[in-house]
C-alpha cells in the first residue's frame, strides 16, 4: 500500500504492468540501446512509432506520460538549439546566413532527431520503469540482477535492503516534516517569510526533531529487524518470487526485433543515401 | 432528544469561545484517495469550560483540531473565534495560532532547544514578548504542566518519555492561550501520568479561565476531567452536551462501539434496577459516596489516595 504514494508508479494491469520487473529492466536498456543506433530518418520515425506503441500497450494516459517529458524540456530546448546552430553541412547551402548564425537544414534534423531520441528514451524508461513497476519490485529486480556481483564480494543484498528501508520510509518521513512543520506553526513560527538566512534558521525547529526522529526510528526498526532474527540476505526466501512468463520472453524478442529493423534501416540508408544520416 | 438542539447548546445570550459553522473538509481532492474527513460540521466550545472531544480513530477529530487555530482551512463554513471569523484577515492568521494553542499529538517528537528552558520559551519568543515576561511564562507554563524546576536546565532530549510530553505541553501553555486544545495529551502514558497531566490542565483552566478542548478516546478520562462531551463519529457530530446529556445516552454511544465508563453503566444498570442513585456518576469515588447514602451507612473517611493527588504532579 505504501508504494501507491510513491513516485510515479501509475497502478494498473496492462502487459507492461504484469511483466517480471527483471524483464523490465533489461527492455529498457534495450531500448535505451536501440535509441542510440537510429541513425537516419527513416529509423528515427520506426523509433518514434515504436515509443507510440509502448504508449498504447501500457494503457497509461498521455497526460501522465507528457508530465515526465515536460520535466526535461529545458535539457531537450537546450540541445535542440545547440544542434539547429552548431550543425554544419559542407555539402549544402545554408538556409539562414545572418552575420555569425548560420543554419543548415541537416541542423533541423538533426535537431528534431535528438528530440525524438529524448523522448523515446524518457517514454521507455518511464513506460518500463517508474510507470509501471512498484518501487519494491524495481529493488528486488534490481538485487537479483546484481546478484552475479556478489562473486566479487559486493553486498548486493544489503544494498537491496538499504534500498527498500529508503524507499519503504520516505512517506512516513514526508508525513512527519509535516506533522512537526505544524508543529512548530501552532507555536508561532513562521516559515515563509523574511530573508533567505531568516528562513533557512526557521528551519532549524523542524529539522532537529526530523533528524532525532530519523535516528530513533532507525534503531527501533534494527531491533525488530533483529527480534526476527534478520541476518543478512543468506538462506533467505522471498515473499514474492519473481518468475518469467511467456509474455516477458514476448517483449525482449519484440525488443530485439525491433533492433534488428534500426540496423537494417541503417545498412540501406547508408547504401542508398538516405537523408540525413548522423 | 433532538441531536442537533444539543449541538446549539449555548445559554441564551452568551457568545461561544468556538463556533464551527457548517464545516466541510475533505483530503486528497480530485484524486481515487479523496476522502470526506469533516462533514457539514456545526459546533460551539463554550467559554472557560473544558471539553472533551471524543470519537473513534478516523471520525474526524485531528482534522477538526487543526481548523481551529488555522493550521488547515476548511472548504466550506467558517470558524468563529469569539464571534469573529478566523479567516477574516488571512495574513493575521500567525496571531490566531498564539490565541488558540495546540497541543498535537505525541508532542515530545517537536522538541529541539538545547535546554528545556528555551524549548518551552519558543512560542513566547515567537510572540515577541519582553525576556522578562518570557521568564515568568516559562516558570508558570512548567508548573502547570509539571516540569519540575531542576530539569529546565537539561537538555529535552534527555528527558523520559512523559518528561518530555509535559515540556512540549508547557511551551504552548507558555503562549498562556485563550483556548488551550490538546491532542490526546495522554496517549501512551501510564495511569499515574495521565491524571498528573489533566490534573495540570484542568489546573490551568482554573487559575486562567482560558477555554480547555482535549481530544482522547477514552471515555474514561472524558468523564473525569471534561465539563462538556463532543462526540464525533463518520466525519460528523454526534452529539454534544454536558457531561451529563451525553453520558445518559449510554445505548446511543454504544451503538457507535464507544464505552462510557464501566462505574457508569454499573450504576445505570443498578438505578434500572430500582436503586435510588443518581445518575452521573463517573468515579469510584462518587460511586462509593453515592452507595453508602443509598445504603444509609455513615460518610466513607477521606481516602489515602485523595490525599496524595494533589501530590501527583510532582510524579
Amino acid at each position: 500500500m505504501v508504494n501507491i504514494s510513491l513516485g510515479q508508479y501509475y497502478p494498473g494491469q496492462s502487459v507492461l504492468h504484469r511483466m517480471d520487473p527483471r524483464a523490465k529492466v533489461l527492455a529498457s536498456i534495450i531500448y535505451i540501446v536501440a535509441s542510440f543506433l537510429c541513425k537516419n530518418f527513416f529509423s528515427f520515425v520506426l523509433l518514434f512509432a515504436s515509443a507510440i506503441l509502448l504508449i498504447l500497450v501500457s494503457r497509461i494516459p498521455l497526460r501522465i506520460v507528457m508530465r515526465s517529458i515536460r520535466a526535461l524540456i529545458f535539457i531537450m530546448a537546450f540541445t535542440a538549439v545547440l544542434n539547429i546552430f552548431w550543425v554544419t553541412d559542407t555539402t549544402a547551402e545554408p538556409l539562414i546566413h545572418w552575420h555569425f548564425i548560420t543554419v543548415y537544414t541537416k541542423g533541423l534534423y538533426h535537431a528534431l532527431f535528438i528530440l525524438v531520441r529524448i523522448v523515446a528514451m524518457i517514454i521507455g524508461t518511464s513506460l518500463f520503469l517508474t510507470y509501471t513497476t512498484s518501487p519494491i519490485a524495481l529493488t528486488d529486480a534490481l538485487e537479483q540482477l546484481l546478484h552475479p556481483l556478489a562473486l566479487l564480494h559486493v553486498p548486493v543484498h544489503t544494498f537491496a535492503m538499504m534500498m527498500t528501508i529508503a524507499l519503504r520510509f520516505i512517506p512516513t518521513i514526508m508525513d512527519e516534516t509535516d506533522k512537526i512543520m505544524s508543529a512548530q506553526k501552532a507555536r508561532g513560527a513562521d516559515f515563509t517569510s523574511g530573508s533567505l538566512v531568516q528562513r533557512a534558521k526557521a528551519l532549524i525547529p523542524v529539522i532537529v526533531p526530523l533528524f532525532a526522529s530519523a535516528f530513533r526510528r532507525a534503531d527501533e526498526l534494527a531491533t525488530a529487524m533483529e527480534c526476527r532474527c534478520y541476518h543478512g540476505g543468506e538462506g533467505r526466501t522471498r515473499l514474492r518470487i519473481l518468475k518469467y512468463h511467456a509474455r516477458d520472453f514476448l517483449v525482449l524478442f519484440a525488443l530485439l526485433v525491433l533492433i534488428a529493423l534500426l540496423v537494417t534501416i541503417n545498412i540501406l540508408g547508408a547504401r542508398f543515401g538516405w537523408l540525413y544520416t548522423m | 432528544m433532538d441531536p442537533a438542539q444539543i449541538v446549539n447548546r449555548v445559554p441564551e445570550g452568551e457568545v461561544p469561545k468556538l463556533r464551527l459553522e457548517h464545516i466541510t473538509y475533505r483530503y486528497s481532492i480530485g484524486t481515487p484517495f479523496e476522502k470526506r474527513a469533516l462533514d457539514d460540521v456545526s459546533l460551539d466550545i463554550r467559554r472557560g469550560r473544558v471539553t472533551g472531544l471524543i470519537g473513534h480513530t478516523g471520525s474526524g477529530k485531528s482534522t477538526l483540531v487543526q481548523l481551529l487555530n488555522g493550521l488547515s482551512k476548511p472548504e466550506t463554513g467558517r470558524v468563529l473565534l469569539d464571534g469573529e471569523d478566523i479567516w477574516r484577515e488571512p495574513k493575521e492568521i500567525g496571531k490566531i495560532r498564539f490565541r488558540v494553542g495546540l497541543v498535537m499529538q505525541y508532542p515530545e517528537y517537536q522538541l529541539f532547544e538545547e535546554t528545556v528552558r528555551a524549548d518551552i520559551a519558543f512560542g513566547p519568543k515567537n510572540m515577541k514578548l519582553s525576556d522578562e515576561e518570557i521568564k515568568t511564562r516559562v516558570s508558570e507554563a512548567a508548573a502547570f504542566a509539571g516540569v519540575a524546576e531542576e530539569l529546565l536546565d537539561k537538555s529535552p532530549f534527555d528527558l523520559s518519555g512523559g518528561q518530555k510530553r509535559r515540556v512540549a505541553i508547557a511551551g504552548v501553555m507558555a503562549m498562556r492561550p485563550e483556548v488551550l486544545v490538546l491532542d490526546e495529551p495522554a496517549a501512551g502514558l501510564d495511569p499515574q501520568g495521565r491524571h498528573a497531566i489533566f490534573t495540570g490542565i484542568r489546573e490551568y483552566n482554573r487559575l486562567t479561565g482560558s477555554t480547555v478542548l482535549i481530544v482522547s478516546h477514552s471515555m474514561e478520562d472524558m468523564a473525569q476531567y471534561c465539563d462538556d462531551v463532543v462526540v464525533m463519529s463518520h466525519a460528523k457530530i454526534l452529539m454534544a452536551g454536558t457531561r451529563d446529556q451525553v453520558f445518559a445516552r449510554a445505548e446511543e454511544l454504544e451503538a457507535v462501539g464507544l464505552d462510557i465508563p464501566l462505574i457508569t453503566r454499573m450504576t445505570l444498570l443498578l438505578i434500572r434496577g430500582g436503586m435510588p442513585l443518581p445518575s452521573g456518576i463517573y468515579t469510584l469515588e462518587a460511586a462509593e459516596e453515592a452507595l453508602s447514602v443509598a445504603f444509609g451507612l455513615p460518610p466513607v473517611p477521606p481516602d489515602k489516595e485523595d490525599e496524595g493527588k494533589g501530590g501527583t504532579r510532582s510524579w
